[in-house]
């Protein structure tokens, strides 16, 4: 008797936990309030920044994400050819000063302009 | 002094067109302390149907990073000929960013918008941060951006 309490309530308890969140995501709630715990969870993911892991971690026994490289300059290994084409994003553009503006039609006279950063 | 006179009315005739086309204009772009890396902008104008013009500026020069400034590199298809010479480091967090460049006058009150995109290492990028409708009245009135952006203004 004791052995057959037992099934029924780890059959229960997996039914419980397996059909649960199966049956709450086919259905589709009247009430706006009440939403399926599906789409609770994809909210939450949605709500999460995008952090990419990168492919080429090295061996300095820590990972780092895709984001953690962005303007990392004193990485040594974070890029061979910062200055140079680049596969993952293209030329980098030309830095002030060392061309001439885009003729855009939104610079007058073709003048660079000067920038400061306090 | 006959032909003094003409000079002059000459280099007035040819001095006057150029002061009224061109008018200095300065971005001033303080970013909050929101304790991150520093952010990447992109300043672009668009025009009254919404379509871009073209690029005033970019803070930060890896192109690979480009595709977070979303508005800008849909606009552009991230092409960074739109940004060469006008290419400038990424800002600091509490930094205040200054650019002064010479604006077309027909830019002004003409329907133009001055949109900035950010993005930050490690933290949720934020495409049109800042859009300001480019006009005279609107030059020194400081606006607040939806999440880096302390404070934005042109002045002329």
């Amino acid at each position: 008797m004791k052995h057959t309490l037992t099934i029924l309530a780890a059959t229960t308890a997996l039914t419980a936990a397996i059909g649960v969140p199966a049956w709450s995501a086919i259905q589709s709630p009247d009430d706006a309030h009440l939403r399926p715990f599906a789409a609770v969870f994809e909210e939450s993911a949605k709500s999460l920044p995008l952090i990419l892991a990168s492919d080429d971690d090295d061996n300095r026994g820590h990972r780092k994400s895709w984001w953690l490289r962005f303007g990392d300059d004193d990485d040594d290994d974070d890029d061979d050819d910062d200055d140079d084409d680049d596969d993952r994003g293209g030329k980098n553009p030309a830095p002030a000063g060392t061309v001439a503006p885009p003729q855009n039609g939104l610079f007058e006279n073709g003048a660079a302009p000067k920038v400061q950063v306090n | 002094m006959k032909s003094l006179l003409a000079t002059l009315a000459l280099t007035t005739a040819l001095t006057v067109p150029g002061i009224a086309m061109a008018r200095p204009v300065t971005l001033t772009t303080t970013l909050n302390a929101y304790g991150g890396d520093g952010a990447y902008l992109a300043f672009y104008v668009t025009d009254a149907s919404d379509a871009y013009v073209g690029s005033l500026w970019m803070a930060g020069g890896k192109s690979k990073y480009y595709k977070h400034l979303g508005d800008w590199s849909r606009a552009t298809g991230g092409d960074t000929a739109q940004v060469n010479g006008i290419t400038g480091a990424s800002v600091g967090a509490g930094r205040t960013l200054e650019i002064t460049l010479e604006l077309a006058d027909a830019l002004f009150d003409a329907g133009y918008t001055l949109h900035v995109d950010a993005a930050v290492e490690d933290m949720r990028d934020s495409p049109n941060e800042v859009a300001v409708p480019l006009t005279t009245d609107g030059a020194g009135t400081p606006v607040r951006g939806r999440r880096y952006i302390a404070s934005f203004a042109y002045d002329m």
